[in-house]
């Protein structure tokens, strides 16, 4: 029983460390504290409902359409919300205030168009592989390997690639970056549409399972900030492990207590860290601002 | 206090959602009147800010928010989790109205109204009082350049954890006046949406002075009102005006930072 939970707690954690990742590609390197996030990974399974279920295209079609329509907002949040006011100079708070702003209008517009209740993709009981006691659901199976190809492209992209090169870049000094005639504006859109492809596909592999309603984004965004703290902010490697860790620990606790309880560990997991090793499992010293 | 040192806490609900649940226990499974009532509440709720005010406290920035968001949920969780206590979600039901001075009893509309309305005149002048003071320019320092503070002796961490307290203990009264009147409470009106809500009525108004937040609560009170009267069908109204909501926070934060009459730009 407890390796089934554990296994349970595991695919969920990969979830969440992609997730995690994805909000991380915008904070590592812009340090633009992305709440508005929250609703990209909301949004993405509300389309594929759209596409799939309401208008009867293809699964893998939908989530494809779902997950560029994402790409596009977030990028549009870039242009249109953060851009102005870095142009501004105004503070990363009244980003992020910006960002609950449009947070509470995205999940209050998606309310009116959906309405409040939980929608689901797929009703059909998914067939499950046996290993031995151990049962996995074929949705569990390809939230799995989708979400660990995911991220294990995204590792071999970062070391390999110019793009990769680039966001480390970034994460490390984006001043510098700016006097080695990198086009700083433009190549954060590339970064915005990445990190809007993580949630996307993260919202729907999650919705695929379990439905959604228009209040999903919060508590998955706090799970991968978390994860993200717990790893450590400025790596990338980080938030794997952290999303993991806050999987299994959920898991546990659903195994020894019961699944109310699971966001009270959690967030005291999370405040134990920023206490005693803010800077999480694996990063170093925070840089200043 | 957002606009006086500079803190963005998200955690305003969780001291709210305290200094209601406390009120509650008080008046109904103690069965105690106004003022001891009053006062445990906002005692217990201090305690309380206390201690998150020297964890949360010593970290800065995004980190300092998490903290609170954090503690947030953790209190939420509990409220709605420890049945034994708080009664779950379900709530706690008909809670007595509170008795002043063990005979006249504060019922009905007019009664409250008098009753935050003295603590709204008091919590205004006290506010008032503080700004003035040597404390409220320690506070304003803090705010603007916490460096130089430092450099002139200033304990930036105590100054910090009192007016973090200071402003719990209203979020307590708060909690005090709504248990007491609505008689019923259950831990969704404590949650994370809750302290979003009253983070952006202090940010529309804006901070830095007594006007902001007065103005940031009438403008929040006052939008369902209004709604009301364009007559949309309550379905959509709620919809509606979180939509508002969002979208004057995103369009002040563009054009107007420092909020409606506000004088600190963020």
């Amino acid at each position: 029983m407890l390796t089934q939970f554990l296994i349970n707690g595991f695919i969920n954690g990969a979830i969440y460390a992609m997730v995690a990742l994805g909000f991380a590609i915008v904070y590592n390197t812009t340090r633009i504290f992305h709440i508005a996030f929250a609703i990209l990974y909301m949004i993405a399974p509300y389309l594929v409902y759209s596409f799939y279920s309401q208008a009867g295209y293809p699964l893998v079609l939908s989530s494809v359409a779902a997950i560029v329509c994402i790409v596009l907002i977030s990028v549009l949040i870039e242009l249109i919300i953060y851009r102005p006011l870095i142009k501004k100079k105004s503070s990363l708070n009244v980003i992020m205030i910006s960002s609950i702003g449009l947070m509470i209008v995205g999940i209050n517009v998606i309310a009116l168009i959906y309405g409040n209740d939980t929608k689901i993709l797929s009703s059909s009981i998914s067939n499950t592989i046996s290993l031995g006691n151990i049962i996995i659901t074929y949705k569990q199976f390809t939230q799995l390997v989708i979400s660990t190809l995911a991220i294990s492209g995204f590792m071999v992209f970062l070391k390999y690639s110019k793009f990769g090169i680039k966001t480390r870049a970034m994460r490390d000094n984006v001043t510098l970056c700016n006097v080695f005639a990198l086009n700083v504006p433009k190549f954060r859109l590339s970064l915005y549409a990445l990190s809007g492809a993580f949630a996307a596909i993260g919202g729907i592999l999650i919705s695929l399972d379990v439905g959604m309603d228009p209040y999903i984004g919060m508590p998955m965004f706090l799970n991968a900030v978390v994860a993200l703290i717990i790893g450590g902010i400025g790596k990338f490697h980080a938030p794997l492990f952290g999303g993991i860790f806050i999987g299994l620990l959920q898991s546990l606790v659903v195994w020894k207590f019961s699944a109310n309880w699971q966001d009270l560990m959690t967030f005291s997991i999370l405040i134990i860290f920023l206490i005693f090793r803010p800077q999480g499992l694996f990063g170093e010293k925070q840089r200043l601002v | 206090m957002v606009g006086l040192s500079n803190l963005l806490s998200i955690g305003q609900a969780a001291f709210y959602g305290i200094g209601a649940y406390v009120t509650a226990l008080a008046l109904k499974t103690l069965g105690l009147s106004f003022f001891p009532s009053v006062i445990l509440a906002i005692v217990i709720t201090l305690l309380f800010a206390i201690i998150v005010g020297y964890i949360s406290l010593k970290m800065e920035g995004d980190y300092f928010i998490l903290a609170t968001l954090g503690i947030q949920i953790i209190v939420f969780t509990i409220l709605n989790n420890w049945i034994a206590v708080t009664m779950g979600p379900y709530g706690i039901p008909g809670i007595p109205s509170p008795k002043l001075f063990g005979y006249i009893e504060i019922k009905g509309i007019e009664s409250f109204l008098m009753v935050s309305t003295a603590f709204s005149a008091i919590t205004i002048f006290f506010f008032h009082r503080l700004i003035k003071s040597p404390f409220g320019r320690d506070l304003k320092g803090l705010r603007d350049d916490s460096i130089s503070m430092i450099a002139l002796g200033k304990n930036i961490t105590k100054l910090k954890i009192q007016s973090f307290v200071i402003s719990s203990s209203f979020a307590a009264i708060s909690g005090f006046i709504y248990a007491s009147y609505i008689s019923y409470i259950d831990p969704t009106s404590y949650n994370l949406d809750e302290s979003i809500f009253i983070i952006s009525a202090v940010l529309i108004g804006g901070t830095g002075n007594i006007k902001g937040p007065i103005i940031g609560a009438i403008f929040v009170v006052a939008l369902p009102e209004l709604l009301r009267f364009v007559g949309l069908p309550d379905s959509i109204a709620a919809n509606m005006r979180m939509i508002i909501y969002g979208l004057t926070l995103v369009i002040i934060m563009r054009y107007r930072s420092q909020g409606l009459a506000g004088v600190y730009k963020f």
